[in-house]
Parts: C-alpha cells; structure tokens; sequence
C-alpha cells in the first residue's frame, strides 16, 4: 500500500514537470508569432459593419501563417479600454484593431499606456507612435450607385434610409444624391434618419413610409438586410449595403456597396511583421483606402456590378453628359468606375461645381474636395429632400 | 397630399406594426386580470420568435413555425407559472428572470441564424373584393398579414370571454379576491395557470408573427422592448382587451409617424415620441384614476395560499 503511493506521488511530480515543460515550450513556439486582438461594436452575425470586418479577420488568418488573431464581439463603445486591458494583460496580443469611430478615445488611451503595443483604429482621425487609423470609403461606390438609381426612377423620388446624421452618412447620401442628378436632375433622394447603426424594425418602417411616400427605388445605411427585402416585396430596385445581399432579392437588388477591409489589413499586418512598421512610427499612418486600392467594389455580389435584370434598362437609359457627351448610364458607370479605379483616380464624384440645397456654392469648379473636407462635410447636396440636423446655415 | 391618403397609409402600418404589440399585451391583460404580474414578456416573445424562425428554415412551414413558436412561450410562461404560483417566489423577479433567460437563450441559439433566408413565410395578401371597400379596404385588407385579421378576432373574442362569460367572471374574481373565489369553489390555481399559459401562447405568437411574416429574418434581441411596451399598454388598456387594442394601434400609428413626419419635426424628438405616450398615459392614470374604478386586479402581484 506505502510502495504504491510511492510511486504515485512520483507520477503525478513527473506528470507535473511534463506539463511545466509542455506549456514552456508552447510559449517558445508561441513567441515567434504575432497575435493580434480585433474588438467589435456589434455582433458578428449582423449583415454589416462587424460581420465585414470578422470575414477580413479570417482571411487575414488564412493568409498569414505567422499570425494568430483573436476577437471580442458586440463591445459597447464605452467599455473599449476594459476589453483592451484584457487582451493585453491576459491574452497577450501584440496588435489592437478597434473597429468603431466610436473606440476612438479609449484606444487613444490605451495606446499611451501601453507604448511596447500597436494599435489600428477604423474610422477615427486620431493618432499617435503606436496607434495608425484606417479606412475603406464608400463615397465613390455610392456615387456610381446614385447614377444607377437616377435611371431606374419613374417618380423621380428616390428613398434613403441612414444611420446617424454624422459626416460619413451624410458624404454617402451626398455622393450618392450628385450621381442621381448627373443622369436624372429632375429627381430628388428623400432622407428618413433611424438613429441606429442596427434596427431592422425601425428600418423596416422608414423603408415602408418611404413607400407611402410614393418612392420607387431604396439604398440606405443600415447592417441587416432589411431594407433590400422591403423594396423586393413591393418589387422595387434597391441597393445593398457593407454585405452582398444578391441572395435576398436576385430579381431586385440592383447593386450596392461591397467592401474589402482583408486588403487593408494585409497590407497592414505585412508591413508590421517585416518592421516595416513599428511602435514609433506610425503617427502619420492613415489609409483612406477607395476603389483604385480595390478596398470598396460596386455590386450586389462580389463580381457583379450590376444586377443582369436591369442592364438593359440602363442601356437604354441614354443622357446628355457634360463631360461624356450622349450616352447610355449602363457606359456611364463603367467609364466612370474605371476612372476611379485608376492609379491616377482621374475622377472624384467631389469635383466642383457643386452647390448644396441651399444654392450655396460649396465646390467651386474645377476643384476638388480633400479627404479633411470629406470627412468633416455637413452640408446636404443639391436634390436631398428631408431632415438633415447639424446643416450649415446658409 | 389629401388627408384620406394620409390617414388610410398610417392606419394601414399601425395594424402591421401593432399586431405584435396587441398580442403580448392581451396575453399579458389575462395573466394580471388572474392577479399574477408577468414581466418575462420580452422574453417569451423573443423565443417565440426565434423558435418559430427555425422550424419554417428546417419545415419550410410557416404555420408550423407559428404554432411551435407559441407554444414554446407557453412552455416558458409555465415556468414563471410554477415560481410564482405553486413556489409563491416574488413575481417581479420570477419575470425579470424570465425575460432575461429568453434573451439569453435565443441570443445563444441564435448565433449564425442571422441573415438565413426562409423559403415560404406568412406573406401579406390583398384580399381582392374586400380592399374595394372605401377607407376600411385599403387599410385592412390591402397588403395586409392574415396574423392581422387573427388578432383583432383574438382581441375582440378575447374581451368577450372577459367580460360576457362565467369563465371571464371567475377569472377576474381570482384577480380581486382569491380567497372568495376559493371559498366559491373556484379552483384559484388553476384559472393563475391558465391564464399565464395563455399569456406565454400569445406572446409566443407575437414573437412569431415578427419573424416569419412582419419581417421575414431572425435577428438577435429583435423584440426591441416590445414586450416592456406590452406590460405598459396594459395598464394604459385598463386590463381591457378592447383598450389594448387601441392602445397597440395608436403606438403602431406612432411608430410609423415618426418616420413619416420628419420633413417637418426633428427625428431625434419623433423617434422617442412612441415612447413618451406610455409615460404620459401612466401619469394620467396615476394621477386621476383610482385604482378601483379602472379595472385593475386588487391582489395583483400577490401570492395566493389558502387560510391567510
């Protein structure tokens, strides 16, 4: 009986060392890799924003064998800086990508305490050694949406459901207004605001009170599918949105806005691994990345510009063009969509004269707004119809 | 634009956007009227919803999917039934849990059905000779749910056992004096279950009609405090079936409104417009109504035990 607890307590010292070790050399091999933490503000299973991000996150995986990643999902934007603090102190991660403008402050923070980590912050405008922002812009995308939209109105009322009233919204709307009246300067895009990033219901009705309203096409900035299925019941084109959104209504759904945030990050990603990009250098770092980086793409679904269903419509669909002369809207959008995938970017939907609805003049012709302008704008183009809070007096 | 077309649209939408609000707060009316206080109608809702979203994916038979979604809120509501009634546990607690674990529970199941598409669903229809009837048509029966028309039949059947029937009498005589109603030969236990099952069943067909025909998708935490508005509306309703009705309609007209009238008034004030009015009603009934006269249960929220 004594012998065989002898040799117990031996096994279980020898099992214990084995562990000890086990684990030690695990953390050697760990070493080598770098491990970054991606924090949410939504859930993952949402159609947009977050779920946008979760795909470029496996990818990201996928692609670099060097690199382990982890995540937090539905974040509130208050509590960023506690989330931080536990990837770091307890999972260890070496990079923190935060993936809402409104992470902006706490990851600003938790930069400064933590100087040896980097950080990557989306959407937000401030920086510093170790924390570079980035992000994908779809103000291009809504534009050639906009002159798709100007072309299949028969009202000429075409409806927008947003988000917040917030700069990045109201560039969109506004982008997406000027390529309505490019084609069509008889119609108008009514705005309906749901004040959340995420509320199908809320969507649902704004979508159904526009269609009171008389309007026959929907784009909007909302992260479920909601809207696209609203316009198929009624049979109306619409516009998806961060997600491809074909599959909801393949007989409707004319395109939208797709984005790509795996080529930002692996470009990101690479140039930190090679040391590229370090602790110290990256308070100038900001990728404003559009079309010509291939960060945003027009379309339903990946690879597919235009719904089929309406190709012909557009083609038929022939304008007098100031810059293009006679030409269908179908040439329009790839001629334009080319220009702006080009290295040079030889066009930008934000090239004066523009005026806004006020009949203020805020581009004067011949130039172009800057990234700080976009980012900042207020004002409600010309032919934007409703509420628009925080717009400039005349 | 004329008023005819104004009012028959809002109409139109508050019956769509009400349906789900009118149901949970019938249910939630019968289960006080029996004097037990359920706040786990958010809860019940959502598994109704969630429930009856999986069985349409995998049956591709919305009406199966209705039926399963009510009756696993039934199910649920028996829990609340069991704490509070047979247990006697404090009842506020009891239904908070409730809602609580139903949150939780679809939000966990949930994961992954988000964005899933389902083949057939309960779709609205134009019910062809009826929508030629002025005003009435085109708002009832102009694209238009059939769950609608069900439960305005449930409210108005519903208020007639209330209120018309031997069973609506003991009911309420459950809800105002157990110990009498015991004493009568009234069998307190079992209307209180009944009575909360039924709560559960029709939150459970709420949360249904939300997610296989109101808007076709499952979405996590997709009630949005619809069950907190139902347990409001009831006392605005005075635990009146028929009032529920108005009360769940008016918030739908609310509800619509608040996008339709932003031309005109700030959205940030029109989108928290639907939730001022429960508040208001509260205060009016708070301030001007004695409790008697308005219909509320007098041993609401109190444990029955025989010989106390």
């Amino acid at each position: 009986m004594f012998k065989n607890n002898y040799l117990k307590s031996w096994l279980v010292i020898f099992l214990c060392l084995v562990l000890v070790l086990g684990f030690f050399t695990l953390n050697c091999l760990a070493a080598e890799k770098v491990k970054a933490g991606f924090i949410y503000v939504g859930p993952i299973g949402d159609l947009g924003w977050s779920n946008a991000h979760e795909q470029a996150r496996l990818v990201l995986e996928k692609t670099y064998p060097w690199l382990e990643t982890v995540y937090v999902e539905a974040v509130p934007e208050g509590e960023v800086e506690g989330v931080i603090d536990r990837l770091i102190n307890q999972d260890n991660v070496d990079i923190v990508v935060t993936t809402s403008f409104g992470f902006m402050d706490g990851t600003l923070n938790a930069a400064l305490r933590y100087p040896a980590k980097i950080f990557f912050h989306c959407s937000g405008f401030k920086r510093a050694p170790n924390l570079a922002t980035y992000m994908a812009d779809f103000h291009q995308v809504y534009y050639l949406d906009g002159l798709i939209a100007g072309a299949l109105t028969k009202t000429n009322k075409i409806g927008y459901v947003g988000a917040f009233p917030i700069p990045e919204v109201k560039r969109h709307i506004d982008a997406f207004t000027l390529g309505v009246r490019r084609v069509n300067p008889k119609a108008e895009v009514n705005v309906r605001w749901i004040n959340a990033w995420y509320n199908p219901q809320a969507a649902k009705e704004a979508a159904e009170s526009l269609i009171s309203e008389k309007i026959d096409v929907l784009a909007f900035t909302e992260d479920s599918q909601t809207i696209v299925q609203v316009a198929d019941k009624y049979g109306l084109p619409s516009f998806g949105h961060y997600s491809p959104m074909y599959k909801y209504a393949p007989d409707h759904i004319a395109s939208g806005q797709l984005v790509h945030w795996e080529v930002i990050y692996l470009d990101f990603f690479a140039k930190v691994y090679a040391g590229f990009y370090n602790n110290k250098n990256l308070q100038n770092v900001d990728y404003w990345w559009l079309m010509k980086e291939k960060a945003v793409e027009l379309g339903a679904d990946f690879g597919m510009p235009i719904n089929s269903v309406y190709q012909e419509q557009l083609k038929n669909f022939v304008i007098e063009d100031s810059f293009f002369g006679k030409i269908s809207v179908f040439d329009l959008v790839a001629k334009l969509q080319k220009e702006m995938a080009d290295p040079e970017y030889t066009f930008s939907p934000f090239t004066g004269p523009i005026y806004d609805r006020q009949g203020k003049l805020r581009v004067p012709a011949g130039v172009r707004l800057s990234m700080e302008e976009l980012i900042t704008i207020e004002w409600a183009a010309e032919g934007v119809v409703g509420p628009w809070p925080g717009e400039p007096e005349k | 634009m004329d008023l005819e077309f104004w009012i028959v649209t809002t109409l139109n939408r508050a019956l769509a956007y009400g349906t789900p609000i009118l149901l949970a707060t019938l249910g939630e009316i019968y289960a006080e009227r029996s004097g037990v206080l359920n706040l786990g109608v958010e809860g019940m809702m959502i598994l109704g919803a969630f429930f009856a979203f999986c069985t349409t994916f995998f049956t591709a038979n919305p009406w199966l999917g209705v039926l399963i979604g009510a009756l696993v809120a039934g199910l649920a509501s028996l829990l609340h039934a069991f704490l509070s009634i047979t247990l006697r546990v404090n009842q506020i607690i009891s239904g908070l849990a409730l809602t609580m674990l139903g949150l939780g529970i679809s939000g966990t199941l949930g994961r992954g059905w988000e964005g899933k598409i389902l083949e057939s669903t309960i779709a609205s229809v134009e019910i062809d000779y009826l929508s030629k009837i002025p005003i009435l048509g085109p708002i009832l029966f102009t694209n238009q749910n059939s769950l609608v028309h069900l439960s305005i039949l449930i409210a108005f059947g519903l208020w007639f056992l209330l209120f018309k029937t031997r069973i609506g009498i003991s009911i309420r005589a459950v809800g105002e004096n157990p110990a009498a109603a015991d004493v009568m030969g009234i069998n307190v236990w079992k209307i209180r279950y009944l009575c909360v099952f039924l709560g559960g069943l029709l939150a459970g067909l709420a949360g249904s009609y939300l997610s296989v025909a109101y808007q076709p998708a499952w979405a996590s935490g997709m009630t949005a405090g619809m069950g907190w508005l139902a347990v409001a509306l009831t006392i605005f309703a005075f635990w009146n079936p028929l009032l529920g009705m108005v009360g769940a309609f008016l918030f739908g007209a609310l509800y619509h409104l608040s996008f339709r009238l932003q031309n005109w008034v700030a959205p940030e004030i029109l989108n928290s417009l639907p939730y001022l009015f429960p508040i208001v009603v509260l205060i009016i009934v708070a301030r001007f109504a004695s409790k008697k006269r308005i219909g509320a249960p007098a041993v609401l929220g109190q444990p029955y035990k025989r010989g106390e």
